[in-house]
């Protein structure tokens, strides 16, 4: 079994959210990998270890372009969307500290959605979809996404106002977030306002498009104690699956609003050895906002089918007794699957968030869904 | 209600029977040749049976609807903004239950309910026939 606090996040790094960046991809990841090493206190060459996304730069590319050219220890993570660049990246990190391979792990992630094909090309290129959903329209991830919606509306129970709770919450935090892409207030009249893409998903129901990096630094526990900011230890790494593939699990799936996230919760607690009421806070995958709800009663913030209730009640807003995507979440924040929330995790157990700190913050969980894999992570200062 | 026009790719004859099902107004699926077992969509390989084939069937034209959305802004490859708003409704066959057919909403009404009652209904789009499915009753 994975052991708790074995491993720390010393250092993280962004480029300015954007759209329609003039830097590539390579420039965006590998300024955002250097921010992370300095505010890890390294230098480039102290880096032994990359965990690098299957959508992003190889690591030899980005070594080279940091002046790194020793690489022990490689990997690649075969998870898609939140749960590559949060769990999965901090396993294979946490394996290869822990066998003695590395000591200061980079995983480095890039991400330009507003180029042609955008997000969306991953799916066009599904022979099935491209015989079976695009012809009928079904196509996109709002559209899928749009389909849970009202597939849990009908098992549960949902009102605009529950699913715009999710949208609201997000956007007060990101009102207080410098970068933050979306700081314009919104209540439910501009919730209304927005315009409706699949229904019952309007634009404010979903992920923004953003062109950034970031990155950040795992560390040997040990190695972390002269870091320049309280450390950041990894307490639980969870990661559930489920069968059907992602050309199938959008319409397929036996649920498809039960993703794997209760498997990665539990073992995510197991290991760090807490349970969902020892919290203080959660980032919580929100590519749209009926996927942030059902995760959120999967990490057991609330019990089954009453997520929109919470939303509603303003427990998740700042100020709430359980603050969720405190710096916007991908929906009013920016759009980096996954990391960005890790990210904005290690900022608030470091202490430093300004207007939007959780007072006392001890504890977080970081979800990441990637359609047929779950992670779940626990991080806790020092 | 609009139709999308983006026809099937085929880029292998696998779905070929689906759509020459269409056109003759029928439902046809694949199943497990040996067992009889519906396993939609076609996979490559038959989950745990390597060496197993896939032929077709002909299912239901009845289902109920497992879920749906209604398209406002149409997310495919090109400028489709003529050919919104439209309805996709997941259709579980009634004797195929658990497999769900993509296919548009035939109705005057905007949205169909989940649990609720369709028959196929194939739409033209262009020089093609989609899968529809239009209420009963």
């Amino acid at each position: 079994m994975m052991r708790p606090g074995r491993i720390a996040i010393t250092g993280v790094g962004e480029t300015p959210f954007v759209r329609a960046s003039k830097q590539s991809l390579l420039e965006m990841t590998v300024e955002a990998s250097a921010a992370a090493i300095a505010d890890a206190g390294l230098r480039p060459k102290d880096i032994d270890g990359f965990v690098v996304n299957r959508n992003s730069h190889a690591a030899d590319e980005i070594g080279f372009a940091l002046g790194i050219d020793r690489r022990p220890f490689s990997a690649v993570t075969d998870t898609v969307g939140g749960t590559g660049p949060t769990g999965s990246a901090l396993t294979l990190a946490l394996l290869a500290i822990e066998a003695g391979l590395c000591r200061h792990v980079l995983v480095p992630y890039g991400f330009q959605a507003t180029r042609p094909g955008g997000p969306y090309g991953f799916h066009s290129r599904e022979p099935l979809k491209a015989d079976l959903e695009m012809p009928v329209g079904y196509f996109g991830q709002a559209a899928y996404f749009a389909a849970m919606a009202n597939r849990y509306a009908y098992e549960y129970g949902l009102s605009e106002e529950e699913l715009a709770a999710v949208s609201i919450t997000f956007r007060k935090w990101a009102v207080l977030t410098p970068g933050a892409q979306k700081r314009d207030p919104m209540d439910l009249d501009g919730y209304r306002r927005s315009p409706m893409i699949a229904t019952p998903f309007r634009v404010a129901d979903c992920c923004l498009m953003t062109d950034a990096g970031a990155a950040y630094v795992v560390s040997r526990a040990e190695a972390a104690a002269d870091a320049p900011h309280p450390r950041v230890l990894v307490q639980g790494l969870g990661l559930g699956t489920s069968g059907h593939p992602q050309s199938m699990m959008f319409t397929q799936a036996p649920s498809i609003i039960d993703y794997p996230g209760r498997e990665s919760a539990r073992a995510a607690f197991a290991m760090a050895g807490v349970g969902p009421a020892d919290l203080d806070l959660a980032q919580i995958y929100d590519g749209f906002s009926i996927s942030a709800l059902i995760q959120t009663e999967q990490l057991g913030l609330c019990q089954e089918g009453e997520g929109g209730r919470f939303y509603a009640d303003g427990h998740a807003m700042p100020g709430g007794r359980m603050p969720v995507n405190t710096s916007g979440g991908h929906m009013s924040g920016g759009y980096l699957p996954g990391i960005t929330l890790l990210i904005e995790a290690v900022r608030q157990l470091r202490g430093g968030r300004g207007e939007a700190q959780v007072p006392d913050a001890r504890l977080c969980a970081v979800t990441g869904l990637g359609g047929n894999s779950h992670a779940t992570t626990i991080l806790a200062r020092d | 209600m609009g139709v999308p026009n983006f026809p099937p790719r085929l880029e292998s004859d696998l779905l070929r029977p689906f759509y020459d099902g269409l056109a003759k107004g029928e439902l046809w699926l694949t199943t497990v040749a040996d067992t009889g077992e519906w396993i939609w969509y076609p996979p490559e390989m038959v989950p745990g049976r390597p060496h197993a084939t896939l032929s077709w069937a002909r299912a239901s034209d009845t289902g109920t609807v497992y879920s749906f959305t209604r398209i406002e802004r149409s997310l495919l490859p090109g400028d489709h903004k003529a050919e919104v708003p439209f309805t996709v409704v997941l259709v579980e066959p009634d004797d195929a239950p658990g497999c769900r057919v993509p296919g548009l909403f035939v109705s005057d009404e905007a949205e169909p309910a989940c649990g609720q009652a369709v028959r196929l209904s194939p739409v033209r789009a262009g020089d093609h026939m989609v899968a529809g499915f239009s209420p009963i009753g």
